[in-house]
């Protein structure tokens, strides 16, 4: 077995160290400024990547991220890891009992503010493959990779906002929280057909075939997973140590069902996340457990991921006004109207739909990886991939303020 | 409270306790009794039943009898409709089968389609259960008012020793998880926040709520409330569990239970369903 050389170790651990540092700083520096942690993570893989530290220090930039090649590498195994554990961390999000509870009205405002940007984003990125950045020989599948990348909401951004506006426990808070929980479900099931019919996707699966696996593996994960769950975690809280056999039994299972997933054709995110719903929605899965987990996983495995952004894209080279003007505009507008109309025809009040339409349209977490996989399966280019990011800082920085100011509306 | 009881009978072995327990919150609640009997009207059958009021002295004058032919629990909603009845009663099992679960029995479809109030009891005594130690689900629901409101007024005419009202905090593990990314002062602020919040809840409707001789427990937990509930029954070893539901079950529910779903596969004790 290779291993890292000992300049490759201090390598690999002063990248590590840098990224954590940096991101602690300006994720503190965002808390400041009341807005979400990921904002200042995102910002300090700017500052850390070609962006900036690149362009200002190179010589600083190639020792710590070019200098070697299987350190490089190693990191990229952190991060693969990072975005398994942030969509399991998503999938624990997801209590299917509070989706139930706020019943059909959430699912109207998760459908259409879905339906609405996936369409508009299908259209506008098939017409303008060129001037978008989508590949123009696998277009249909990035038109509406596009388009689901601008539908999806940012659940655990959007919990923050609401519970700082005291606004969660509130009928309006719960009913935005269950239609982002609905979303992230459809937006990962979706994401997953959509995938396979890329030719840069998974391995000559097929369409049907990945259709049926998908919802085959969401049902039994979701009935009978649950059920064998339901078995077995009684046992690990009261035989084995807690809360270390919680931790690492749960995080091997989630390595093991993405591992499974991404074995049987879907991707291995897809695995972590419904494994994630399936453990979250456990009666034996304590809240405080969830704590542990959410502490462990947003506070080191979040860092490095939205940190790495900044790294693999240089934001000024990349940087496309034209492009990012279009993807702002179509993603906070669909987004907006999809959950407004959904609410109104779901029956909410006006100014609870406007409500809805606006925490409905706070991004900043899976809409990033969806858009990561989407470059790295050349699916999209750098410029749209940048706008894709400028919109999640862009829509969760102004959610709070936005939602402030609907709460006061006289309609 | 509850000016229609009725009860729905089988002819089982537990018949007759069930009749026991009904004659008694009849006389508590002074209301008239409907027995409802789904099948084949026999000279066996009646004489059987008449025996039987007879035995539990039962007031002939405030009891109806109710035969009908059919599917039980569809006659035995619309009979329940037909007779503007408030509290069904009815005999369940405490626990599922993993069959019976999905497929559903008698007395679990009962509670999941009845059209008024439901009560479950799981071991009907002939010489009555006392409803002691009564546990009330304080959950943020829209239907949580009226059942706080019932429970209290069915915990005084029974004259219940202990009453708890147990409240969850919605979705602990996400708000806390989500609350790390403030100072260790803050987050404790806000625990002590999220605590003091559902017991505000419970406090302002209790306020608008004759409370008579009855002093509540409020409880705060984090997690799922069914579970919490369960849990809470099992642990005090509750008579009686009152929570709400304010809309028909189905087999989807099934396969994706929610909370009170969840509490009707294993019932910890005695269930009174409030419906609105």
């Amino acid at each position: 077995m290779e291993t890292l050389n000992h300049k490759e170790v201090i390598n690999l651990l002063l990248q590590l160290a840098s990224i954590l540092i940096l991101a602690r700083v300006f994720a503190e520096v965002a808390r400041k400024f009341k807005q979400p942690a990921v904002v200042g993570e995102i910002f300090a893989g700017i500052i850390l990547g070609p962006t900036i530290l690149g362009n200002f220090f190179p010589g600083a930039h190639e020792y710590l991220f070019g200098a070697h090649e299987m350190t490089n590498i190693a990191f990229d195994g952190f991060v693969q890891i990072s975005v398994v554990l942030l969509l399991f961390i998503a999938g624990l999000e997801v209590e299917l009992h509070i989706v139930w509870s706020q019943g059909k009205k959430a699912l109207y405002i998760a459908v259409a503010s879905m339906v609405l940007p996936i369409i508009a984003g299908f259209v506008v990125a098939y017409a303008f493959p060129e001037f978008l950045g989508v590949n123009i020989n696998d277009r249909i599948v990035a038109s509406t990779f596009f388009g689901l990348a601008i539908s999806i909401t940012g659940l655990a951004i959007v919990a923050r906002i609401l519970m700082d506006l005291n606004l969660f426990k509130t009928s309006s808070g719960l009913l935005i929280i269950a239609a982002a929980m609905i979303v992230d479900v459809l937006g990962w099931l979706i994401f997953s057909v959509i995938l396979s019919l890329s030719e840069s996707g998974t391995e000559g699966l097929g369409v049907w075939p990945t259709i049926g696996l998908t919802l085959l593996f969401t049902l039994v994960m979701l009935t009978i997973g649950k059920g064998l769950i339901n078995k077995v975690l009684p046992w690990i809280n009261k035989k084995l140590a807690w809360p270390g056999g919680l931790l690492s039994l749960s995080l091997a299972l989630c390595f093991l069902a993405a591992s499974f997933t991404e074995f049987i054709g879907i991707h291995a995110i897809f695995g972590a996340f419904i494994i994630g719903v399936a453990l979250g929605d456990s009666e034996y899965l304590t809240e405080k457990a969830k704590e542990i987990l959410h502490q462990f996983i947003n506070n080191i495995f979040a860092p490095i991921f939205f940190v790495s952004i900044g790294l693999k894209v240089n934001f000024i080279t990349g940087f496309d006004p034209g492009i990012v003007g279009v993807v702002i505009i179509v993603g906070l507008l669909t987004k907006y109207y999809g959950a407004y109309f959904g609410g109104r025809i779901g029956g909410v009040s006006r100014k609870e739909s406007v409500v809805a339409g606006i925490g409905m349209s706070t991004r900043g977490s899976m809409d990033i990886v969806l858009g990561l996989i989407a470059l790295e399966n050349g699916l999209v280019t750098e410029p749209l991939f940048i706008g894709l990011v400028i919109l999640a800082i862009i829509a969760s920085m102004s959610a709070g303020p936005l939602i402030g100011w609907a709460r006061n509306l006289k309609i | 409270m509850y000016q229609k009881i009725a009860l729905a009978i089988a002819f089982s072995p537990r018949m007759e306790a069930l009749i026991s327990e009904t004659k008694r919150l009849v006389q508590l609640f002074d209301s008239e009794l409907i027995l409802i009997h789904i099948g084949k009207k026999t000279d066996e059958l009646e004489a059987k039943l008449d025996e039987i009021i007879r035995k539990t002295e039962l007031d002939s004058f405030k009891t109806k009898l109710i035969w009908k032919e059919g599917k039980p629990v569809k006659m035995i909603m619309q009979a329940c409709k037909e007779e503007n009845v408030d509290l069904l009663i009815a005999g369940a099992l405490k626990r599922e089968g993993l069959l019976t679960y999905y497929m559903g029995s008698v007395g679990r479809k009962i509670i999941r389609k009845a059209p008024c109030s439901v009560l479950t009891l799981i071991e009907p005594k002939l010489d009555s259960t006392v409803f002691e130690k009564i546990v009330i689900n304080g959950t943020q629901l829209e239907i949580t008012p009226h059942v706080i409101a019932m429970g209290i007024d069915f915990s005084k005419i029974i004259n219940a020793e202990q009453v708890h009202i147990l409240n969850e905090i919605k979705m602990y593990g996400l708000q806390m998880g989500t609350a790390s990314e403030d100072s260790e002062e803050e987050a404790s602020q806000t625990r002590r926040e999220l605590v003091q919040h559902e017991m505000k809840y419970v406090e302002d409707i209790l306020e608008k709520i004759e409370l008579g001789n009855v002093r509540p427990n409020i409880k705060v937990t984090g997690g799922r409330w069914a579970v919490e509930l369960a849990r809470f029954c099992e642990k005090i070893d509750a008579d009686l569990l009152v929570v709400g539901d304010d809309h028909k079950l189905n087999f989807f529910d099934r396969i994706f239970p929610h909370d009170l779903e969840d509490l009707l596969s294993t019932l910890p004790c005695n269930l009174l369903i409030v419906k609105n």
